[in-house]
């Protein structure tokens, strides 16, 4: 009995801190400086029908909307505001009473009118990161916030390799990101299994399956000129796409490497505490056949991941008229090529994992 | 000769080294599935509905990434129906929540790319971001489900008497580690895609709110944080399907 009442306290505790989370969240905002507003009232033309030169139809409806202030110096006053949205939705978005924005106050001709900058998406990202944690914890207890607090110090310390990169305006950022795929190898690595003989066998086998990949990779490519590559094709580039595009395969495929070598390395080391006599050979063969099985769904795992980055995009080019090989080499073939890296990479480290242990 | 080509017969070729015929079967098994992605691009590019086409090309990849690389009937058959519950349950949850977030389409940072663009083709990029969220988790669910299944069903082969909280208990250990592990793969697969991104936050020296509110951090967030909840939702999924042929097995034996 004393369990189940301990039950019932943490979940009682978890659901009043996701509300605690939603009621915040929906009555902050005296945390912003940019000004925030409410819709009150919203008016709806009638849909207009629209075809571009590649006969898709599309509706587009715009909307006359009220605004009620919620802070800064107008804070309570209403104000007038016009949106358009469309079918489709691409950059754009219907609004809705009640709902909360950022807004600019602009006047024209002494009438103050809002143009919209920006939706209110914060109770919705924090009550989901509530939602995972709290799942984590009823299913995996305090281990399970462990692979978290892994995940959470990886991402600080890859923000923290972001901000080096922008405020030294680093030339060579494929070597920084390397680095940083280092540490955070190391870190994950040591949470997971702790540091010790273990620790370090899976470390060198990634070490050298990652780095062999990523110079038969960089190899290949130079090979063949980059024949159908479009560096600069990669979203959001602000330096050197080629680069930025090597740092993000690097950092991709540690984690499915990782994976893979870990599995090998676990089942090895597991094998040699129950039979000390197992000879390397039958080792080495055990390693490669656990290899074998989790080789194919981990590629798949990263093909998907890298793969369906584009599709957004990919939709675009195949509606706007273009062709089937323009589209794939514009929007896919980045995605593709690190899939086919972290392939590489993940098969390499089978029988440098499954040779190390033994 | 293109790059891509000479990369994929790299691929193949130490595929089947290291891994012998299983290897080249496990090849052409993600040939298989990059055909099915690429086949359902161009049936939503055509005006098949987003959500429809993924439904199946979702089914056709959980099939290609659980059968094509397992043989052992008993445990693919659990990991192929626990993949199928938990990404049911995934659009369920995401469907509404992808609405009441608005993270459809494009984002301000993204207008450089598509300004030679019209935006309004027709397609609702709502559903597209949906498709989106569900293909790109599929091969973590389809894998964390496997190796679940896989490592219960080798214990309860060593030790045939198991009993269910025994099962339930073990569950919860493999569960673990695959868990971190499929953690990291995803993270580090969903930062790695996105570091032109963050450079270009941090390049705008963006505030916290930003984080906290913008379309486009908020929904490749959203994308990773719902992935991770399937993850657990399907390592839960498998080990109480696992535990479902104890049970059978024991209602038999009486």
């Amino acid at each position: 009995m004393k369990i189940n009442k301990r039950f019932i306290l943490e979940i009682t505790l978890i659901i009043l801190s996701g509300l605690a989370i939603f009621f915040i969240t929906q009555h902050n905002e005296r945390w912003y400086q940019q000004p925030l507003a409410q819709v009150m009232t919203v008016k709806n033309s009638q849909p207009e029908t629209t075809e571009d030169e590649f006969k898709n139809k599309d509706q587009q409806t715009h909307q006359k909307l009220t605004f009620k202030m919620l802070n800064g110096k107008h804070r309570g006053q209403v104000y007038p505001g016009t949106n358009t949205f469309s079918y489709s939705g691409g950059n754009d978005q219907q609004f809705f009473k009640g709902q909360k924005v950022f807004v600019n106050l602009e006047k024209n001709q002494n009438k103050t009118y809002v143009t919209i900058s920006n939706y209110k998406r914060d109770t919705y990202l924090l009550m989901l990161i509530w939602a995972l944690i709290a799942m984590t914890y009823l299913v995996a207890r305090f281990k399970g916030m462990l692979a978290l607090l892994s995940v959470g110090l990886n991402f600080i310390i890859f923000l923290l390799c972001v901000q080096i990169d922008v405020h030294y305006n680093i030339d060579h950022i494929f070597g920084l990101f390397s680095m940083s795929a280092l540490v955070f190898l190391a870190l994950s690595l040591a949470l997971v299994i702790g540091i010790n003989k273990q620790w370090l066998v899976t470390f060198s086998s990634i070490f050298i399956g990652t780095s062999a990949a990523m110079i038969i990779g960089i190899i290949a490519l130079a090979l063949t000129n980059n024949q159908g590559i479009h560096y600069e094709a990669l979203d959001f580039a602000t330096q050197s796409p080629k680069q930025l595009f090597m740092s993000a395969t690097v950092i991709g495929l540690l984690g499915a490497v990782m994976d893979a070598a870990t599995d090998i390395v676990s089942t090895l080391f597991e094998l040699k505490r129950t039979d000390s006599n197992i000879s390397r050979k039958q080792l080495f063969k055990s390693g490669q056949a656990v290899g074998k099985s989790i080789m194919g769904p981990l590629i798949n795992v990263l093909l998907l991941i890298f793969f369906t980055e584009a599709l957004a995009m990919a939709v675009l080019f195949f509606r706007t008229g273009n062709t089937l090989n323009y589209t794939f080499e514009w929007t896919m073939s980045l995605g593709v090529v690190q899939a086919l890296i972290s392939g590489i990479g993940i098969t390499l480290v089978i029988p440098s994992a499954s040779a190390l242990s033994a | 000769m293109s790059s891509i080509l000479l990369l994929t017969i790299i691929l193949a070729v130490l595929m089947t080294l290291v891994g012998g015929k299983k290897g080249l079967i496990s090849f052409f098994s993600v040939l298989l599935n990059f055909v099915i992605l690429f086949v359902a691009v161009i049936l939503i590019s055509v005006g098949i509905s987003p959500i429809g086409v993924t439904i199946f090309a979702g089914l056709a990849l959980v099939a290609t990434t659980i059968y094509m690389g397992n043989d052992e009937e008993k445990t693919t058959n659990v990991a192929f129906i626990a993949t199928v519950i938990s990404i049911g349950v995934l659009l369920l949850m995401i469907i509404p929540f992808d609405k009441f977030a608005a993270i459809q389409g494009f984002s301000p940072e993204q207008s450089e790319e598509i300004e030679a663009f019209n935006l309004l083709i027709g397609i609702n990029f709502e559903s597209i971001t949906i498709s989106v969220t569900i293909l790109s988790t599929l091969g973590a669910i389809a894998e964390a489900a496997i190796a679940v299944a896989s490592g219960l069903d080798e214990l309860m082969e060593q030790n045939p008497n198991m009993t269910l909280a025994q099962l339930y208990e073990s569950g919860r250990n493999i569960g673990f580690q695959i868990m971190g592990m499929t953690f990291n793969t995803l993270f580090f697969g969903m930062f790695g895609g996105d570091l032109a991104l963050f450079i270009l936050i941090a390049k705008m020296h963006a505030k916290f709110g930003y984080y906290l509110n913008s379309k486009i951090f908020v929904s490749e967030s959203i994308e990773v944080l719902f992935s991770s909840i399937a993850i657990i939702f399907v390592i839960v999924m498998t080990t109480y399907l696992m535990g479902r042929r104890i049970k059978n097995k024991e209602l038999i034996q009486k």
